[in-house]
């Protein structure tokens, strides 16, 4: 037993020993044999101050870390509900019905291999470089995910059990909500977890392109005015937010879907 | 037997119906609504599509951009799915190695690689190298969690019983650890493979010459809607292409396991 334990810090050690390693080396080639300008290459110090300087100055993007933060949560929470909302039900009705399967498949086929982010362009000619066209690329990625997951979730609904419906005289709804859903849970959530990194990465990638605010229009901008330092706090943050949201659908998952994570 | 072919022709003809109703819904809506300002019908994309194809767009034609856009993606996720692969396998079998690099890896996964394009141009510049950089990232991160999680979930009995008969530890890993991993590495190149075309399109809209992602972006510019639907499509026909690919070498490397079906 007290080897276990041992052995177990003993590994701890070694991965803070290993970050810390990292950082010094960081630390040691900027700082102190300045092998790379910063202007090209921060420090970490440097990195940790332009983070708790960004917290509350605007220069120079015109707005501070938190504003950015939560204008990028806004579009992607907004797109990525609205995404759910519409793949989920698609893509379980086109798993339990094969008319809507036959009809609904090919026109999906057509749009899945695109990525998300390839649309930006059109939508932001279509509905200019507001809010509405970042939603609608999230609203795009989402649904993907969304229908592909709750599509393979119900058709691994085993045909015993919908037998079983059958012989207890369950109607067509009954077997979908009781047996087919509840069985399809795991997925469905697998499928929202999928989205929502897809949802971030695409609403990354509109705000490089075109936005006046957001995370990704920040870094953009760190980049403009060769402030490294500026883009790597955006990267983490980005990094961070999108860890952040992932444990929370984890969590409800875990909350949701109790006992059903079995294969 | 007869079921199924009348199966498929059922489908088939109502892939037919619903694509057809699409582009006719597509096409009165440019003709008869305030729409068609904006978007082109669909018989315009698709001659504006052959005559990129046959002629040029920008420097080359369109097969062109997309062999540029399919080179970058084709090098980049080479190394970064070995670098990937290999990181995997070891943090997977060793205690010591998964101490050492995964809370660096933990750092690096969930920046997603797009954020990286205005670090990678600071650092690489506008060229070629910025855009393979960002691809290898995008390989890299995918590969490495399935690789790892392969390794680690290898039958222990199988290892314990090579032990007993006297593998070494090489020999383990070699024989044992490695094919056993094999549909969870195929998993990770899976996803990896169109995380890097999504990827490269994304370092193609915000700063290149050639590539499909600059075609959708100089369409944008040029107010063009013609050229970026050519694009997307292109994108989407790369997209496949590229899936297919991976499923079909998947399904040889792997027809002894179900996932490979």
């Amino acid at each position: 037993m007290m080897k276990i334990i041992n052995k177990k810090s003993k590994y701890t050690l070694i991965s803070i020993a290993s970050v810390v390693f990292v950082i010094a080396v960081w630390y040691v080639c900027i700082n102190v044999l300045h092998l790379k300008a910063e202007t090209v290459f921060p420090g970490p110090l440097t990195v940790v101050k332009t983070f708790v300087q960004k917290l509350y100055t605007k220069a120079p993007d015109g707005a501070t870390l938190p504003v950015h933060l939560f204008s990028s949560l806004k579009v992607a929470l907004l797109g990525y509900f609205l995404g759910v909302v519409f793949g989920v039900p698609v893509g379980i009705m086109m798993a339990w019905s094969k008319w809507v399967d036959r009809f609904v498949r090919p026109l999906f086929d057509l749009i899945r291999p695109v990525p998300g982010l390839a649309w930006i362009p059109m939508f932001i000619l279509l509905f200019g470089i507001g809010i509405i066209s970042k939603a609608a690329v999230i609203f795009l990625s989402t649904a993907v995910a969304c229908i592909v997951n709750s599509y393979t979730g119900i058709r691994q609904t085993k045909e015993e059990h919908l037998w079983v419906g059958d012989v207890f005289g369950a109607t067509n709804v009954q077997k979908l909500f009781r047996i087919a859903i509840p069985t399809a849970l795991p997925m469905i959530f697998t499928g929202l977890r999928v989205a929502m990194g897809a949802a971030w990465m695409a609403l990354v990638a509109a705000e490089l392109l075109a936005a006046s605010e957001g995370l990704g229009y920040m870094i953009q901008q760190g980049r403009y005015s060769s402030k490294p330092a500026l883009v790597f706090v955006g990267m983490l943050m980005i990094g961070i937010v999108g860890l952040v949201l992932d444990t929370a659908l984890h969590w409800l998952e875990k909350k949701v879907a109790k006992g059903m994570n079995a294969e | 037997m007869n079921e199924k072919v009348k199966e498929r022709l059922l489908s088939v003809l109502c892939a037919v119906i619903s694509i057809g109703l699409f582009l006719g819904f597509w096409w009165w809506g440019t003709q008869r609504t305030q729409l068609g300002k904006l978007l082109p019908d669909p018989g315009t994309v698709f001659t504006a599509m052959c005559g990129y194809i046959t002629g040029t767009v920008g420097k080359c034609s369109l097969l062109m951009h997309m062999l540029s856009s399919l080179r970058r993606v084709l090098i980049g996720f080479v190394i970064g799915s070995l670098a990937g692969v290999s990181l995997g396998l070891l943090m997977g079998r060793y205690a010591l190695a998964r101490a050492v690099f995964n809370p660096l890896y933990r750092v690096i996964r969930p920046i997603p690689p797009i954020a990286w394009i205005p670090i990678s141009i600071i650092w690489l510049g506008l060229g070629e190298q910025a855009k393979i950089f960002l691809i290898i990232l995008a390989a890299f991160a995918n590969t490495t969690l399935n690789a790892m999680t392969g390794a680690r979930d290898v039958d222990p009995e199988l290892i314990n019983a090579a032990r007993m008969l006297g593998a070494k530890e090489g020999q383990i890993f070699r024989t044992i650890v490695i094919p056993a991993a094999v549909p969870a590495i195929f998993a990770g190149l899976q996803v990896g493979i169109s995380s890097s075309w999504a990827s490269v399109v994304a370092a193609e809209m915000i700063k290149a010459e050639n590539g499909l992602g600059w075609i959708i972006q100089a369409g944008m510019d040029n107010n063009n809607m013609s050229q970026i639907l050519a694009g997307i499509i292109m994108i989407g026909v790369g997209g496949f292409a590229l899936t297919c690919i991976m499923r079909t070498i998947e399904g040889v490397m792997c027809r002894w396991n179900k996932s490979g079906r």
